[in-house]
């Protein structure tokens, strides 16, 4: 079952793609920002795992560090630049964040070389065999870490006091502040946080595309191609979107000769651009209006 | 200060400025005849790239939406001019096809990404590099695959007894101080205005009677064809493209060059197009050629200049000369 093994792998791409959409669409509500660094940040975590999965650690416990220690770097990200423009317009703001990504991908190549590197798998080899199509317990681990992380963000922000805090003040931060909530605090969690959910996008993704400086730059192009296509404000939307794109280019990729794997990405960039067509502020998003 | 002495002090900064563009016009003239044939097609990368960068200033800089794929069109116009080139089109048709095949294009584009405000523009931009890379490989009877395809438009006429380098030189300086003329008019004009009004306020644009959405897929089609024509420019100076050339990278140091020249300032895209072609040279003169070095060095240097001096190299330029001019220090409008 060709069909069906291809849309089990597009589900996996699509849920490294959620991964990291989950990231930027953190972020865009706790700060407005659209994070472009995002995927750069990750890729520098993955190396940090890398490294230290070269000095002996195991693999699992490595990636934990390296998520661990991403959640300072997101924070002192927000606190020492992007706290100085945030109040800016949005170009400056995305000139900076394209300013670090650069600014990141020559520090991890200036360490570690841009030569690619193996990354190992954090599941097991091995594969189930369900109705003629076989599972790698890979693709099940991928989409098992995501429905996880899902179901862990909704009960942070939906059940916890630090979540309801993070929503008042992503909603507005100057009544946040007027009632005893430390904004910058908040905001810089909300970073670091963020910084770890791409940490673990770039770890989930390392063992399948090899490590390299510039890794993330393809999957941050489909990570926003989600964004757009499920709506900024809207985690699962965006999620679904991912998925779909996943599948659906898998699919294209195979079914349709012309596109075969290597122009895959043509799909969902027409599947964006029919969206912002019909439909602009995403297909789960809210339309919204401005005040002069 | 009396009538009289304000004609005169009108009448020297007129002075002056005739006699700076004519010195210019002098040093643009004579470089070529003495420098090395790299020097003069660095220059010419420098007016290339420059031209790229007056376009992305269009779009990005005045009308303030952000386009990360602009190495896209700049591929665009280098392949539409090398293909023409090739089939044996003359130098002039290979200009207009680079001109029309990446305004098309841009239209394209333009329509849909541009319906929604804010960030749509960037995020399908930024996927144009990552697109069009894969597809120039894949149409490779066209566009010679993965390992590119040679092309020069230019052949210089035998009266003039230049070089080929000399002779791209002066074309493609040329073309730029024309695209320069072009845009510098577009821009002080009532689009540069409306343009402007769009990226401070689209609300008080639209309110205003100002046909936002039409403008701004006005403005990102002209920075297609700026694109396009230094697609042309480019083709010319290096004789080949890849498509490497067409990289993601390539457009993000395009727009990091741009605010690191200065943003909405011609003399900025200049000197943008300076930063980007120099960097890279003074990275290796100053033996710095460890791989990385130059992406710290142009990240920095972005960060460096939002947080200090945010209109760019250009506006520490035009302060000295205001500052020479009238002895008092200002700050730029």
């Amino acid at each position: 079952m060709l069909a069906l093994q291809q849309i089990l792998g597009g589900v996996t791409t699509g849920a490294i793609y959620a991964t990291l959409a989950l990231a930027l669409v953190l972020i865009n509500r706790a700060t407005g920002v659209v994070n472009f660094a995002q995927g750069q940040l990750a890729v520098l975590s993955t190396y940090l795992a890398w490294a230290l999965v070269q000095a002996g650690v195991p693999a699992l416990l490595a990636v934990a560090i390296a998520i661990a220690l991403a959640v300072p770097l997101g924070a002192l990200n927000e606190r020492f630049i992007i706290r100085r423009v945030a109040k800016e317009p949005p170009l400056v703001v995305t000139v900076v964040t394209i300013g670090l990504l650069i600014l990141l991908n020559g520090v991890t190549g200036f360490i570690w070389s841009h030569e690619i590197k193996p990354f190992p798998s954090l599941f097991p080899p091995g594969a189930l065999h369900v109705a003629g199509s076989a599972i790698s317990l890979e693709s099940l681990g991928i989409v098992g870490v995501l429905a996880v992380l899902v179901i862990a963000l909704h009960l942070l922000f939906f059940g916890t006091r630090l979540g309801l805090a993070m929503r008042a003040v992503a909603d507005n931060p100057e009544s946040s502040a007027l009632s005893g909530l430390n904004v910058n605090l908040l905001l810089m969690t909300g970073w670091g946080l963020a910084a770890a959910v791409g940490a673990l996008a770039g770890c989930l993704v390392a063992p399948k595309v090899y490590l390299d400086p510039n890794m993330m730059n393809q999957i941050l192009v489909y990570s926003l191609i989600a964004v757009v296509v499920g709506g900024l404000e809207s985690p699962l939307g965006v999620v679904v979107a991912a998925g779909m794109i996943g599948v659906v280019e898998n699919l294209a990729g195979t079914y349709i000769g012309f596109i075969g794997n290597d122009l895959q990405i043509a799909v969902p960039l027409l599947l964006m651009c029919a969206v912002l067509t019909w439909r602009p502020q995403g297909l789960f998003g809210r339309i919204e209006s401005t005040r002069v | 200060m009396n009538t009289f002495s304000w004609v005169r002090r009108l009448a020297v900064n007129l002075r002056v400025q005739a006699v700076l563009w004519l010195i210019g016009a002098v040093v643009v003239a004579i470089i070529p005849l003495t420098a090395t044939p790299y020097t003069n097609s660095q220059l010419s990368l420098v007016a290339t790239f420059a031209v790229a960068i007056l376009g992305l200033n269009l779009v990005t800089g005045f009308a303030g939406q952000v386009s990360l794929g602009h190495s896209a069109f700049l591929g665009l116009g280098a392949y539409s001019a090398a293909i023409a080139t090739a089939a044996g089109w003359p130098a002039l048709a290979a200009l207009a096809a680079a001109c029309v095949v990446p305004a098309v294009i841009g239209l394209l584009v333009g329509l849909p990404a541009l319906r929604l405000g804010g960030h749509s523009l960037a995020m399908v931009t930024l996927a144009l590099p990552v697109i069009a890379v894969p597809l120039a490989k894949r149409l490779s009877n066209l566009t010679g695959g993965s390992t590119g395809i040679s092309a020069q438009p230019l052949h210089a006429p035998a009266w003039t007894g230049l070089a080929s380098d000399q002779w791209t030189f002066y074309v493609v300086a040329a073309l730029a101080v024309m695209m320069f003329f072009l845009a510098g008019n577009l821009t002080r004009g009532r689009l540069g205005r409306a343009l402007s009004l769009i990226r401070v306020n689209e609300t008080v644009a639209a309110s205003v009677g100002v046909p936002v959405y039409a403008y701004k897929v006005l403005a990102f089609v002209c920075a297609a064809l700026f694109g396009g024509v230094a697609g042309f420019m480019y083709v010319c100076t290096i004789g080949f493209m890849s498509p490497e050339s067409l990289n993601l990278l390539v457009a993000l140091n395009l727009l990091i060059a741009m605010v690191v020249g200065g943003m909405r300032s011609l003399i900025g895209s200049l000197l943008g197009g300076a930063f980007y072609v120099f960097l890279p040279e003074v990275a290796s003169l100053v033996g710095a050629t460890r791989s990385g070095v130059i992406n710290i060095a142009t990240g920095a240097s972005v960060l460096l200049v939002v947080f200090l001096a945010r209109g760019g190299v250009s506006s520490i330029v035009w302060r000295i000369w205001q500052r020479m001019r009238t002895g008092i220090s200002v700050r730029q409008p």
